[in-house]
């Protein structure tokens, strides 16, 4: 216990942290190209770089997102690409994790030196990754996020591509008044965008004169929600409403048929308007209510062709969060023509102020703080072994039908 | 935004009740086999929980592969666990049980760590569950979750049937002698080695059957055992470490309270409060309410 | 083996190196030696306390999460309407730590070994829960962002500055009277309390400062990340890669720790790039090998072969 034992450690150890950083760097450094816009008429690919849940709690959704991306990247190489230059795009995969996603979006920055970014799955992803696409300078088009507190703290680099969590139900609670239904409860799973959802739905309902007899949160994650059933079923609610993604909406449903609680109208806010829905539970999702973005029977420009190339590629039905992730592709191309560039700080000004269409309902148009404005949500309802769009009336494709009926009656 | 108040009656406490008591059949095995591998091992099995996700995906498997219904499936599983936990043993845990518990303590974290990552591996991480049984049983006016009520039922049997091979069959009386005082079990003739053995097997089948009864009425994910765990020893601390039977009623009494506890507060708040009663207990009465000795 | 002059010139080299990355390396190198800094430091601590009390805590991660949560409150204006310098909202961290260590350690450090370790992992749970109910203070499920800098340069500078601090502190209490009494208790509670050895000041003195450690290593996180939430700050694998580090590079010893965070921390984001779920069972098999055959981690390898010198370890 000498100096020069002393000596002998530090040594080796700052040996192995100078191989370890040397070894570090030699692993890093994939050098890309074109970073702030070709002057030149090159051919070199524009790489666009992203992050989304293909495993994780939202696996199942944020494929269709993947899924999405790499059919528009086809499609935009065979109009040409962008300005002349085709499009290559690296996906990751960030587990639906926040850090992982950040982790991610740095790694495309910094050692890929991607060109672009697009916005990955779920708010509290996005949320994590806007922070470090808003410290490089990156624009970032939320194709799979809509909670409104990405745009509350005065970022100029987040875009927002549908509407706004806050918003989703209000379809949900005008056709509850319209039917007479006063008495609601609100559930959410504790996260970014359930928070979202449920506040923007309490203060909707409060409003327009509902009763909000119950309002809870459950954890992250949850496995038995029994006891809160319990709590509702005796609150008696007319309307259910849960800010839930597509795990909890399942676990909801069949919970309360195993409670036997019923209500009059049923709704969540994910999950519900995904054809794996009523694959999963069958009869069990008959006449659940649910938010969609958007829907394979709108006519909006460009949708079948969309469609019909979805289901071609990918052998199966896009779910309306293929569609927003095809439409963030289809903003960024409008975007890159506006501004004629590649030039980051030129492409944010253009999303700024761009208005154009998609096969999204509705349009693209953004607030000053990028929050989207233009998009047009409309509701679904399960009927039978179809989805049928009841609101708004002029893109209807059904009525609604209520009340739900009890459990025990089907 | 915490919750509006619901109207509180006889009725619904029966119902949250019902609930409780049903949600500790599935704590009851899994805290069993807990118990059983302590009591005769002194060895703090971490890998208790993860015993249980690999039955529950077992029969997953099962369902999704063949439609075998999960309680045919508790014929195969139990077995396969029960091998599984036998290999445990003789490969690992024989080698530290004489040492500090700490040692056992962190090899079994290991093997924990290693099993989620198995799974998630070859599982991927999505969430899922065995669409079995679904609806309600009207039982005097409560409405009862009919999933529950049969793993109820099958964890009541199975712990029924433990019991009893543990105190009127011979090699029962060998592992409760073995968990006693081993060196004099060992003097008396029995193979205590041997007991150890079947006590692991026996541990982790019931963590499998634990899972299969769990596969219908949870949501199965790879990283779902570590929950299970410290529920488990939540279970054991209040109903008494080395005491089966007290195991029964303390995960009743965990599945009581933690149901009580989601209704007068929310679920979040009642996950919290389970953990700080497992600590509470433990300063007070570490051999747990019901506890026979010490370990 | 002999050293004679290579030493000081590796020395020089590598420190030379480290001090000079943000020059020359990338953002995302930058970020992987904050993050192996990081692990160092959590490692270490866990390591005083784990390691040289012999009293395993499996809730390391709650002393991490609660003093992201001290920073990023007071690094955002929620609390006192006007923002706190960074170096005092990660200091006020550390210290929120040291008190939540006091706090539960003083009960919990009664319980022994198997017993102390599961009450810390499920108060680690409960931390986490009453951060997440704490709603109105910490953003509860939905995360707290805070303003946005790039200060990856100065964190990174941070963070290693923690991570020798940790180290040096732990080779104080290594090569003083205070680690011999440690290590005493490790090995025989009773018989050091006969001794006179004031087991129950010394438990608490350790996990407090273990605690602090982490909490500063979590407030300098909330500060480079901006956008903490729950389940990322309190994650039980916060507390599996500190277990695993120390036992991998040999606990109770000065250096295991960190060579088990540099190694480790590498082979994670090279296994992570590939196999992302890999790295957990690669932990957990890790762990397990350790304990069977190399309980002294990778020190005690290296003392074996010759080619460090034998220190005290037990």
């Amino acid at each position: 216990m000498t100096g020069f034992s002393r000596r002998r450690i530090v040594a080796s150890a700052a040996a192995t942290g100078g191989v370890a950083a040397l070894a570090l760097t030699g692993c890093g450094g994939a050098q890309g190209g074109g970073a702030t816009g070709g002057t030149t008429s090159d051919k070199t690919p524009v790489r666009i770089g992203a992050s989304v849940s293909a495993t994780g709690s939202n696996g199942n959704i944020g494929r269709y997102q993947k899924e999405a991306y790499e059919l528009w990247v086809e499609m935009v190489n065979q109009r040409g690409g962008l300005l002349g230059r085709p499009v290559e795009m690296t996906i990751l995969d960030d587990q639906t994790d926040p850090t992982t996603g950040a982790k991610l979006y740095e790694k495309l920055i910094t050692e890929d030196k991607v060109d672009l970014v697009l916005g990955p799955y779920a708010s509290s992803v996005t949320l994590s990754a806007s922070t470090v696409t808003e410290k490089y300078k990156y624009p970032l088009l939320a194709a799979g996020a809509s909670a409104s507190d990405i745009w509350k703290r005065n970022y100029k680099y987040v875009f927002g591509v549908y509407s706004v969590a806050e918003s989703y139900f209000y379809g949900v609670i005008d056709l509850a008044l319209k039917n007479n239904l006063k008495k609601i409860a609100i559930v959410n799973e504790d996260t970014v965008f359930p928070n979202a959802t449920a506040t923007g739905t309490a203060a909707y309902a409060r409003q327009k004169g509902m009763q909000i007899v119950f309002q809870e949160k459950y954890p992250q994650k949850a496995t038995d929600v029994s006891s809160m059933l319990t709590k509702i079923k005796a609150a008696v609610p007319e309307v259910l409403v849960g800010g839930s993604y597509e795990p909890d909406s399942m676990l909801i449903t069949r919970q309360m048929k195993d409670l036997d609680v019923n209500v009059k109208m049923l709704a969540f806010s994910v999950g519900a308007a995904n054809p794996d829905f009523q694959g999963s539970l069958g009869a069990v999702a008959d006449h659940v209510f649910g938010p969609s973005m958007w829907e394979p029977d709108l006519k909006t420009p460009g949708n079948k062709e969309f469609l019909d190339a979805y289901k071609k590629k990918w052998s199966r039905d896009p779910d309306y969060h293929s569609a927003t992730g095809f439409a963030g592709g289809q903003i960024m191309e409008a975007a890159v023509k506006k501004a004629n560039s590649l030039d980051r700080e030129k492409l944010r000004e253009a999303l700024s102020t761009l208005e154009t269409t998609t096969i999204l309902p509705g349009k693209y148009k953004v607030d000053d703080t990028g929050m989207q404005m233009g998009h047009i949500p409309v509701t679904i309802q399960w009927q039978g072994k179809e989805k049928a769009i009841v609101s708004p009336d002029n893109m209807a494709t059904g009525k609604p039908k209520l009340p739900m009926p009890e459990w025990k009656a089907r | 935004m915490e919750s509006a108040v619901a109207p509180t009656n006889a009725l619904t406490l029966a119902q949250v009740a019902a609930s409780g008591i049903l949600l500790g059949g599935v704590y009851a095995l899994l805290a069993g086999g807990l118990n059983l591998i302590f009591g005769v091992m002194r060895v703090i099995n971490l890998a208790h929980g993860e015993l249980l996700m690999l039955g529950a995906y077992a029969a997953l498997g099962l369902f999704v592969l063949w439609g075998v219904p999960p309680l045919l499936a508790l014929a195969l599983i139990m077995p396969l666990l029960f091998g599984l936990g036998l290999l445990l043993q003789r490969l690992l845990v024989s080698r530290v049980v004489r040492q500090p518990p700490l040692t056992s303590l962190l090899l079994m974290f290991g093997v924990s760590l290693l099993l989620t990552g198995a799974a998630q591996q070859a599982f991927t991480t999505n969430f899922r569950s065995v669409p079995y049984l679904s609806g309600s049983v009207d039982v005097a006016g409560l409405a009862l979750s009919l999933p529950r009520l049969v793993a109820f039922g099958v964890a009541a049997v199975l712990s029924a049937a433990v019991y009893a091979y543990l105190r009127w069959s011979r090699w029962g009386k060998a592992l409760r002698a073995t968990a006693q005082n081993p060196d004099v079990a060992l003097m008396c003739g029995i193979d205590v080695d041997r007991a150890r053995l079947l006590a692991f097997g026996l541990g982790a089948a019931l963590a499998g059957a634990a899972g299969t009864l769990a596969s219908f009425i949870f949501t199965i994910f790879p990283e779902m055992g570590g929950t299970y765990m410290l529920k488990g020893f939540a279970v054991i601390v209040l109903g008494g470490l080395g005491s089966f039977g007290g195991a029964f009623a303390g995960a009743v009494l965990l599945g009581l309270f933690e149901s009580f506890a989601a209704y007068a507060t929310n679920a979040q708040a009642a996950e919290g409060v389970a953990y700080v009663l497992l600590f509470l207990v433990l300063l007070v009465k570490p051999s747990g309410l019901f506890g026979l000795r010490e370990g | 083996m002999r050293w004679g002059v290579t030493a000081p010139v590796l020395l020089a080299l590598g420190v030379l190196m480290l001090a000079t990355l943000p020059l020359w390396g990338t953002g995302y190198v930058l970020s992987l030696l904050f993050l192996t800094f990081m692990y160092a430091a959590m490692a270490s601590s866990w390591n005083l306390i784990s390691g040289y009390t012999g009293y395993v805590s499996f809730g390391h991660a709650a002393f991490f999460g609660i003093g992201a949560y001290t920073s990023g409150i007071l690094l955002t204006n929620k609390l006192a309407h006007v923002s706190a310098p960074w170096p005092v909202a990660v200091l006020v961290a550390g210290v929120v730590a040291a008190l939540l260590a006091l706090v539960l350690g003083y009960p919990a450090l009664r319980l022994r070994g198997p017993y102390f370790a599961i009450a810390m992992l499920g108060l680690a749970e409960a931390v986490r829960v009453a951060v997440t109910l704490a709603e109105p203070l910490t953003g509860g499920g939905k995360g707290l962002s805070l303003p946005p800098a790039l200060v990856d340069v100065p964190a990174y500078y941070a963070m290693g500055l923690l991570a020798m601090v940790a180290v040096a502190l732990t080779h104080v209490v290594a090569t003083s009277p205070v680690g011999l009494r440690l290590l005493s208790i490790r090995e025989d509670e009773v018989a050091a309390e006969v001794v006179g050895v004031r087991t129950t000041l010394h438990k608490l003195v350790t996990f407090c400062v273990s605690a602090s450690i982490a909490g500063i290593a979590g407030g300098l996180y909330a500060w480079k990340q901006s956008y903490i939430d729950p389940t990322t700050v309190f994650a039980a694998g916060l507390t599996v890669r500190a277990i695993t580090m120390t036992m991998f590079g040999g606990q109770g010893t000065v250096w295991g720790p960190v060579i088990g965070a540099v190694v480790l921390t590498y082979t994670g984001e090279q296994l992570w790039a590939r196999f992302p779920f890999l790295h957990t069972a690669l932990f957990g098999g890790m762990i397990i090998l350790i304990l069977l055959f190399l309980p002294g981690g990778v020190i005690a390898l290296l003392q074996e072969r010759g080619w460090l010198p034998r220190s005290r370890r037990v």
